[in-house]
């Protein structure tokens, strides 16, 4: 019988589509949502990135890792219990400054949404112009930035300047994380939260916004 | 101009649609595994250079079938451009393999030389700072150019000129462009060498501002170079096209140039060195250029090691077997420690000597962040010219297990040089005759130009 360490080691692998077999399978034996999420998706995730930062995988297995977390979660999000995505009237505009890196993004998407935040998620490449007429447009209460390569660190800093120049940053608190940034260096940049793990990214919401 | 530029835009338009998400996940990294293995490229960690003739041919014929199979993914259209095997081999055989750089009586010709050949290898050094302070950034430049082992300079890049910031695809970048080209040539005129080589415009980010840097006559033909280089991992788009187009109407020398990124998409520098000959022949085939520039990095941001060293000098001796073009890497360690760090020395050393044996006929942006360590670079270019590669692995061996002292803190160039006189103070002066010495014992005994009575 499978279990939820062996879909850790699928994911580590970078095996997509039996990764997602194995998801399936772990879901209709009854396996909570969450702990298939995070025991076996995001560790296995971790175990990659551990293996990167010991320099026994390449930027190719990480994106790979990230095509096989991709191929689970749709599974895992429609198997949550509908009480415990009940929605929270809160938006948050989330995507990648710069850069067309994905992985933590989307892992933090997924997570927002099943904490019931609504997510409007603007991808990659963006410009810090692209987070402020977005969170304009959508009448966001958030916007989380995903920084992952040292160009980017920059941006992140002029979009915090943009919105002190348009007079909204008091309107939008700002949330960081990614590979390059750390809790000192959001601090420095006047960042309102910074989150070294994709979870983090919730509980810095639910506290920025007041959530119960 | 290539003889396969025209075919290369045509076939932009016409070659097989693929995403680039799965160009780059699946078609490159699969061929690139078959390659490798098909032709038994392993790298023993342990060594820091490749110098078996052998393996040399197998990387070269590796990075051929990898240009022919993969392809160039054009990033405009989402379509491959395929080159025929007949096509590429046409390109080869009708390569330049000299290339004359500068002008007057600093003009130099880099001619192919092998391993121990008694021709030196070319230096060309870091001239400025990474500075906005443009009186600091020509005073480095002095301190460098004025080095009689200066063969030409790469100028490092301006941040800005004084508030004007270097924002890329506006005027403002011209202008630091510009404000760079007129800095290298009134510090190459007061070091007395007016026709010395500048490199590549390196304050320049887009294409834009390097034509429009070269339009101005202050960098031409005569002076400097234009990257006309692939992309990260076999991509082009029509910037490349357009820049070797560029430089064929304005009679400039293409930059071929590759730099590729080991542990992103290529597993190590069995794959690097087939990358950058996969590059090199695509280079050659749209741009006609000769001068070639190739150099790796790894991901974890190091410029060395042998995984580095012997990825560069792989693909050196393949090219120098195969090719025969003009061919020059990287001369420093991209260390930030600075000049009183034995780390600068000891791998600056290793990387001229590595490019030495490796048949290389030049090294860029060697040495370190001051002159005498630019002078360090080409003496030690000089003497280990005739090194066998054997001796020279020898040597670099030594160089790895060297006891070294801890980094100091970075110190900047006011307290190593004297700006008014230009010359280089006391305890930067012992760190040169301290290396001196030890690279005597090393059996690199050499005549130097003297050492400079340091400032008091």
């Amino acid at each position: 019988m499978a279990t939820i360490a062996d879909l850790r080691q699928l994911v580590s692998e970078t095996k997509p589509e039996e990764a997602a077999a194995m998801t399936g399978e772990l879901l209709a034996a009854g396996h909570n949502a969450m702990e298939v999420l995070e025991e076996g998706v995001m560790n296995g995730l971790n175990d990659v990135g551990d293996r990167f930062a010991a320099k026994k995988a390449i930027v190719l297995d990480l994106v790979r890792a990230g095509v096989t977390a991709k191929a689970c979660i749709p599974l895992i999000q429609e198997a949550f219990p509908k009480g415990e995505g009940a929605k929270i009237e809160k938006k948050i505009v989330l995507g990648t400054m710069l850069s067309q890196h994905n992985i933590g993004k989307n892992l933090v998407s997924t997570l927002l949404s099943i904490g019931g935040f609504e997510v409007i998620d603007i991808g990659e490449k963006n410009s810090p112009w692209d987070f402020y007429e977005t969170a304009e447009k959508v009448g966001a209460d958030m916007i989380a930035v995903s920084v992952v390569f040292a160009p980017a660190m920059e941006k992140f800093t002029e979009l915090l300047d943009l919105l002190k120049e348009l007079k909204v940053r008091d309107k939008y608190p700002v949330i960081v994380g990614g590979a390059v940034t750390s809790q000192k260096w959001a601090d420095a940049q006047g960042a309102d939260g910074w989150g070294a793990q994709a979870k983090d990214g919730v509980s810095l919401a639910r506290d920025l916004l007041k959530v119960a | 101009m290539g003889k396969l530029l025209w075919e290369a835009i045509q076939r932009s338009t016409t070659g097989p649609l693929m995403s680039e998400e799965k160009f780059e996940t699946e078609l490159f990294p699969t061929v690139l595994g078959d390659l490798q293995k098909k032709y038994r490229l392993e790298w023993d960690p342990d060594e820091p250079c490749m110098i078996d003739p052998d393996m040399a041919d197998a990387v070269f014929q590796a990075g051929k079938e990898l240009l022919l199979e993969v392809g160039l993914y054009c990033k405009n259209t989402k379509r491959i451009i395929k080159f025929t095997q007949e096509e590429i081999e046409e390109a080869v055989c009708s390569a330049r393999h000299e290339v004359t750089l500068g002008h007057g009586r600093q003009a130099i010709t880099l001619e192919p030389r092998a391993p121990g050949d008694e021709q030196h290898l070319y230096t060309f050094f870091p001239a400025g700072q990474l500075t906005t302070d443009v009186e600091l950034y020509k005073n480095h430049a002095l301190t460098v150019m004025q080095e009689p082992t200066c063969d030409g300079v790469i100028p490092l890049p301006l941040f800005a000129v004084g508030n004007m910031k270097n924002i890329a695809d506006t005027p403002a970048s011209t202008l630091v462009c510009l404000t760079e080209a007129r800095v290298m040539n009134e510090a190459a005129t007061w070091a007395g060498k007016p026709g010395l080589f500048f490199g590549i415009p390196m304050s320049a980010t887009t294409p834009l501002a390097l034509m429009s840097t070269f339009g101005s006559g202050l960098y031409n033909k005569n002076n400097c170079t234009l990257p006309v280089q692939i992309l990260q991992d076999m991509r082009v788009d029509y910037d490349r096209f357009n820049l070797a187009f560029f430089a064929d109407q304005q009679g400039i020398e293409p930059w071929m140039s590759c730099s590729p990124t080991l542990y992103a998409y290529l597993t190590g520098p069995e794959q690097g060195a087939m990358e950058i000959i996969a590059h090199t022949l695509g280079m050659l085939a749209y741009s006609g250029g000769a001068l070639t520039q190739a150099m790796s990095v790894s991901v974890h941001g190091t410029y060395v090691g042998n995984d580095i060293s012997w990825c560069n000098s792989a693909a050196a001796l393949a090219a120098e077997r195969n090719l025969k073009l003009p061919w020059v890497s990287f001369g420093m360690t991209g260390n930030p420690a600075g000049a009183l760090s034995d780390d600068n020395w000891y791998d600056t050393a290793a990387a001229c000597i590595n490019g030495c044996i490796s048949g290389m006929e030049g090294l860029w942006l060697a040495g370190g962040n001051t002159g005498l360590e630019a002078r360090w670079a080409g003496e030690i270019a000089r003497a280990g010219a005739t090194l066998s590669p054997k001796e020279g692995v020898e040597i670099i061996k030594k160089i790895n297990a060297a006891e070294r002292a801890p980094a100091p803190p970075g110190v900047p160039l006011d307290k190593l040089y004297d700006l008014a006189t230009l010359r280089p103070r006391q305890e930067l002066v012992d760190q040169y005759r301290k290396f001196t010495r030890i690279f005597q014992d090393l059996g690199l005994d050499y005549p130097t130009w003297g050492h400079e009575e340091p400032v008091s």
